[in-house]
């Protein structure tokens, strides 16, 4: 029995004096009900020590504490000690966030439970700070992006320089364009965009219940793991019984004056509710999130009683993650997980970082796809799973049609009350469009991006927005462009289609802005501002090895750089020998212009990083960005491309403490040795006691990925998106269980400049010079370098660094992706696949950064890690040798990408075009030079300053972080001052 | 000179001394002695030691092996220079770099090894290497030497010159690899040149005309670059002296060169009182007030 220690009191008393509240006061007591019954859960909190036991258990209705861990509690949270408890109680959600990451606050069991509990105190806490219950309190939020503040159109000299370079035409797949720059349009020319641009900037996202109460409606009456009748279900034909019904009682939407049918959301800006991934990471914030310091999203009272009552108690025990947890027994892998510091899986939230077969879709049409399905069903030797595995697609695809029709009608109805003509026609035109596709193949550009439009919805109705991309828009939308040209009769009417394509594809842009990912305040941290990243890649080779850049491709550049918006994520393939210089310079030109896009890609040194897996080189040749940077084989590859975030350091620090992870204080590891017991007499012993403890941490993390990947195929099979990847329909197999002709999961790999840097710096100052022992510099490093001064700027001037031109920096930077490259690929995932390894980081570099301590690099505690496999900024006084070393990694050790930022500013003064052919100097040599991805911000430290100071003049300004674009505005201070401290390059 | 030529840096990835992404290649040791001079480190033929009070931690390793008790945290200057006898112990133990040995002997092959690393850039950008300094052309057969590696590496070369040099010495070691030059003109009156940079100007003013007489003639071309340092070059007399030297040499093409203070920092590093005062930029106004000296010529 659990004696009543001190620390242990308060805590029962206050779990008493909250049950109490919610079992005697009726304006607390409704928040037990849900739309089904009582809201049962219960959760014991403990110390690590054991000094607090409590569990506080709600069953209908009633609030119960018990002075002990019930055993059954749905979930516990383990405090580091008893200030943890305290400090949890004084806290706002955010803080509680934070110090979960820092881990003081870990959750073993029901984690959503935990969220539904933070979510009720908050209500009491409210009441005892004074606010009242009101929906949305007074704090006014920090970021600028919110409404009510005017945006003028981005046309601040200082900030955005009119493109002004031209060419004459050039490349064999530019048929129409004579000047392919397109430099005599700008967004002056098309005053709907301007409007659809402020819209964008001044709108404040609001959270959209309409996908998740669709879905919980058909759940709640059709079960979820059951029929009605007690049988089973079979998980595709659920899901896609479940889809259908949502697509039929969508409501359709047109905005005002645009010339694409159809929204993610019902909202004007919508945050996508996925109650089954992430969605239910806001239920502690669901009043406070309009109010929020950064990056606030409007929720409405309706909705936030829609999601608490309705929706969120039905998905609370249904959960890719908790399924894990449940069937694995909250396995090591998911606890070392948990701790947030080694490894973040994504796969908890979608595996549909993907892109889909458009090409396809254009094709054949919804229906001939369908034609496609019965052909398969029509086969004799079908057995019954893939039987219910096409019916589930066909269910799908009507569902999408149903939705085209209603769009269909509901533009019929908007044009019959339209009293302006010249928008009647198009109103009429969108009804004539929504009622061929994508039912049908399109003939017409207007078909062909409206169809695409209502496949991406969805979609997204299907799976969670992150980072399902788009593909290569500039291929596949260029038939139906030659096709509208050839028609044209007279030079205004060529004239007129050209500007009606960009109108088009601007539309496409801006539509893809009405959804942004839903995310609790603690995603500032792991990414930052990000938005949906739905990528486009434009350029680069056809299947047969041609110059793919066309007529479209540029108009494609040309929307990027009229809008400057950072979703879609534009990425450009270049392709040496084969694409020409003018199609690089423009690359180069619109990045000078937008400061940050696009991302520009060396498809030769992508190819060599895929050449393992075997792929038919048409097919290589075809590949497409998939999130941020990552490739994958467009339409025919589930390649899970963003579906772990490694923290390399992780395993640096766990080497150094003999497999001790500071943070966690937890001897997860294998013990290697310790550094103050001599057990290192070569620098080879260290650095394979850090190979061990990473080979560690990477098979934990492979398989908690595998246990996700297989909670899919149970929970969250998705047969649109199977119908639309290659060979599922064939294979009569849902993707989530491998259908695909290509499968593999990819990682991003994070802070691979820090622990080569910190591994020459032990190799120099430990092994090679003798010039301290191990210990001290252990010693040092422990103490965040306080009174070894000296030590430290001997390690910050003399060591050698990735990125300085030291070939043996190089060799350490190439050995340690191959190690890393070989540990993953040495795993397959569930679906049969191979993992792929990526340098990249979103923004946790920033946040992975915050939770380490200082390192032999010389990085002191706390601070970020380089961006991607972006070199230190210290490393070298020359971009050069920056940009020579980042080139001479080896692809073949990087099949997921990487991310290379370089800041470069145009002196004051200099022109236009010099600046420009210095960036396309940098860039065309780094490609050369074998180098794969770079990614630029043009943009100066004053400007980025002053954007921290008055974000309300900088709502506009793009910035690429690791892989994405954001607004600057929208970026957490630690982000910002990141982006401030890399190396600035002048040109 | 006697001893060998002195390198006080190589500096890659200059935008700035060229066309395209160059490499430049600064000699120590200069014949004039302008007292603006940008690169002040570089003005006399000898090595030097450098302080730089920004990069000091303050550590004392340097004052704790220096023999000669020659290092002082205090003074402005940092180092007795009449004690040191420049044995760079400090330097060498100087964690940040604060303290430097400035100028070094460089064999020409290591210098070209260092350069063609960024062949790729030179040849993308249509860069190459630039020799500045200082003044190369005090060290014409190492410079010789080094544009003829320079030469069978492909990589194209320009100078940077003060003009103060021997024709047919130049003509033979140096012209025949030059891809261009940067010819700095500064004060036409040859009294108020002898005055202000210590040694007459008709050599400088002979030698360009021969060389700007050969271009026009299909030779290597040949850039006047004017420094506009106020109260010394940039006054009106002279800027009306120099158009009208250059319109009556048919010049074309001309470089101003607006003054800039970056070098008072430097000066201070190598222990050099300065003996000219203009601490700030030069202004928008006046720099168009000199440009409308020079209407007839294309400024580059």
């Amino acid at each position: 029995m659990n004696r009543m220690i001190p620390a242990n009191l308060p805590a029962h008393v206050l779990l008493q004096a909250m049950a109490a509240n919610f079992n005697f006061r009726p304006r607390y007591r409704k928040y037990l009900k849900s739309t089904t019954g009582w809201i049962d859960f219960s959760v014991g909190f403990r110390t690590r020590a054991s000094t607090i036991a409590q569990t506080i258990r709600f069953r209908g209705g009633r609030a119960a504490v018990r002075p002990r861990v019930l055993r059954d509690a749905d979930a516990v949270i383990v405090f580091e000690d008893d200030a943890a408890f305290m400090d949890m109680l004084s806290h706002s959600s955010e803080e509680v966030m934070t110090m979960m990451l820092r881990n003081r606050i870990r959750v073993q069991g029901n984690h959503l439970c935990v969220l539904l509990f933070y979510f009720l105190m908050s209500l009491l806490i409210e009441e005892l700070e004074g606010n009242g219950i009101s929906l949305n309190g007074g704090k006014t939020a920090r970021n600028g992006n919110k409404p009510g503040n005017a945006f003028s159109l981005p046309d601040r000299p200082s900030l955005r320089r009119k493109a002004v370079l031209t060419t004459g035409r050039t490349g064999p797949g530019v048929k129409y364009l004579e000047d392919p720059y397109l430099s005599g349009y700008s967004i002056e020319d098309f005053p709907r965009l301007g409007r659809f641009l402020a819209a964008h900037f001044n709108t404040m996202p609001e959270v959209c219940p309409e996908r998740a109460k669709l879905l919980t409606d058909w759940h709640i009456r059709h079960g979820f793991e059951k029929k009605r009748s007690g049988e089973p279900w079979i998980p595709e034909l659920r899901q896609a019984h479940a889809f259908k019904y949502l697509m039929e009682n969508k409501q359709p939407i047109i905005r005002d004056e645009d010339l694409i049918a159809g929204t993610t959301t019902s909202m004007p800006i919508g945050a996508v509710m996925y109650p089954d991934s992430q969605g239910m990471f806001i239920w502690p914030e669901l009043r406070t999130m309009s109010t929020r310091e950064m990056n606030p999203c409007r929720i409405s009272k309706h909705t936030a009683k829609v999601l608490h009552h309705h929706v969120f108690p039905f998905w609370m025990r249904r959960n890719i993650k908790l399924w894990v947890g449940e069937k694995y027994d909250n396995p090591l892998c998911e606890q070392i997980g948990d701790h947030l510091v080694a490894y973040i899986l994504s796969k908890s939230v979608a595996l549909s970082h993907t892109i889909a077969d458009f090409p396809k879709l254009l094709a054949l049409g919804t229906r001939g796809i369908r034609d496609e399905i019965e052909r398969e069903l029509a086969s004799e030797d079908i057995d019954k799973q893939k039987r219910y595995t096409l019916e589930a697609m066909e269910l799908c695809l009507e569902g999408v049609d149903a939705y085209a029709l209603n769009l269909a009608a509901h533009a019929r109805k908007l044009a019959d009350q339209e009293q302006n003509p010249a928008r009647k026609t198009e109103l009429e035109r969108l009804a004539q469009i929504c009622a061929r596709v994508p039912m049908n193949p399109p003939e017409t550009l207007d078909e062909a991006v409206n169809a695409i439009w209502i496949g991406w919805v969805a979609l997204h109705m299907e799976n969670t927005n992150v980072g399902l991309s788009l593909g290569r828009m500039d291929q596949w939308l260029q038939p139906f462009f030659d096709a509208d040209m050839q028609k044209c009769e007279t030079p205004e009417q060529r004239d007129e289609c050209i500007k009606h394509a960009i109108r088009l594809v601007s539309c496409f842009f801006l539509r893809c802005t009405d959804h942004i990912p839903l995310s609790p305040d603690v995603g500032k941290h792991v990414v930052g501002g990000a938005p949906a990243n739905q990528a486009v890649t434009l350029g680069g080779v056809t299947p047969d090895g041609r110059d793919a850049v066309n007529d479209m491709t540029y108009i494609f550049l040309k929307v990027t750089e009229m809008l400057a918006i950072r979703d879609p994520n534009v990425n450009a393939r270049y392709h040496p020998g084969v694409n020409t210089d003018t199609y690089l310079k423009r690359l180069c030109e619109v990045n000078l212009v937008t400061t940050a896009s696009p991302s520009m890609h060396n498809d030769t040194a992508v190819m060599t990083s895929l050449e393992e897996f075997d792929y038919p080189v048409e097919e290589a040749r075809d590949w497409s960005s998939t999130g941020c940077v990552e490739p994958t084989i467009s339409g025919k590859h589930i390649g899970h491309t963003g579906c772990m975030m490694m923290n390399m350091v992780a395993a640096l620090e766990m080497a150094l403490n003999n497999g001790l992870h500071p943070l966690m204080n937890w001897q997860v590891g294998p013990k290697t040795g310790r550094v103050d017991n001599g057990a290192f007499p070569a620098f080879e012993d260290f650095f394979n006691a850090f190979k061990t403890q990473f080979e560690f941490l990477i098979a934990n993390a492979v398989q908690y990925n595998n246990y996700l990947g297989e909670a899919h195929s149970v929970m969250r099979p998705t047969p649109l998106l199977s119908s639309l990847i290659s060979d599922c329909i064939a294979n009569g197999k849902d993707l989530t269980k491998g259908g695909a002709r290509h499968n593999s999961s990819g990682i991003a790999c994070i802070g691979l400049a820090d622990v080569t840097d910190s591994m020459l710096a032990i190799k120099k100052f430990v092994y090679d010079d003798r010039f301290i022992t191990f210990a001290e510099l252990k010693d040092a490093v422990d103490s965040n370098f306080k009174k070894h001064a000296m030590l430290h700027a001997m390690i910050m001037n003399k060591a050698p660094r990735f990125g300085s031109g030291s070939q043996e920096a190089l060799d350490m930077a190439n050995r340690i992706t191959k190690i890393t490259h070989d540990a993953f690929a040495s795993h397959r995932n569930f679906r049969g696949g191979i993992y792929t390894t990526g340098f990249w980081s979103m923004s946790n570099h920033v946040a992975f950064g915050t939770l380490t301590g200082a390192l032999p690099s010389g990085r002191l505690a706390g601070s970020p890690f380089t961006p991607g496999l972006t070199p230190q900024a210290c490393s070298a006084s020359s971009l050069l040798d920056n940009i020579h070393d980042v080139a001479r990694l080896d692809p073949r050790n990087m099949s997921n990408n990487i991310a290379f930022n370089i800041k470069v500013v145009p002196a004051a003064g200099e022109s236009h075009e010099k600046s420009v052919n210095d960036i396309f100097s940098y860039v065309k040599t780094y490609f050369d030079l074998g180098g794969m991805q770079i990614q630029l911000n043009v943009v100066n430290t004053e400007t980025l300053r002053d954007a921290m100071a008055h974000p309300e003049n900088y709502q506009n300004l793009l910035v690429r972080i690791s892989g994405y674009n954001a607004y600057f505005t929208t970026l957490t201070k630690e982000l910002q001052l990141e982006l401030i401290h890399r190396a600035e390059f002048g040109i | 000179m006697s001893g060998e030529p002195l390198i006080f840096e190589i500096k890659r990835n200059s935008l700035d001394d060229g066309p395209g992404i160059r490499t430049v290649i600064f000699f120590k040791g200069c014949p004039l002695s302008c007292p603006w001079c940008q690169n002040p480190e570089g003005r006399r033929p000898r090595v030097d030691i450098s302080f730089d009070r920004k990069k000091c931690i303050g550590c004392k390793t340097c004052i704790k092996v220096c023999k000669k008790s020659a290092l002082d945290r205090h003074p402005q200057y940092f180092i007795e220079r009449e004690k040191c006898d420049l044995c760079f112990e400090c330097a060498d133990n100087c964690p940040t770099g604060a303290l430097a040995r400035v100028g070094r002997h460089i064999p020409v092959q290591e210098i070209v090894d260092s350069v063609v690393r960024d062949i790729p850039f030179f040849n993308t950008s249509g860069g190459g290497v630039t020799l500045s300094g200082g003044e190369a052309t005090l060290f014409m057969p190492y410079a010789s030497s080094l544009l003829q590696a320079l030469k069978l590496n492909g990589v194209s070369a320009l100078l940077e010159t003060c003009g103060h040099f021997d024709f047919d010495a130049f003509d033979e070691l140096m012209y025949p690899w030059l891809d261009a030059i940067y010819y700095d003109l500064k004060i036409l009156d040859p009294e108020w040149h002898r005055k202000i940079c210590g040694v007459p100007n008709d050599r400088i003013l002979a030698n360009f005309e021969r060389l700007h007489a050969r271009a026009l003639k299909g030779g290597v071309p040949v850039l006047p670059r004017i420094p506009l340092v106020p109260r010394l070059t940039a006054v009106k007399p002279n800027l009306r002296a120099l158009a009208a030297y250059l319109k009556k040499h048919r010049v074309k093409k001309l470089s101003l060169l607006p003054y800039n203070p970056l070098w008072q920092d430097k000066m201070i590093m190598v222990g050099m009182p300065g003996a000219y005062e203009q601490a700030g930029w030069m202004p928008e106004r006046d720099i168009k007030l000199c440009r409308s000296f020079f209407k007839r010529f294309e400024l580059v």
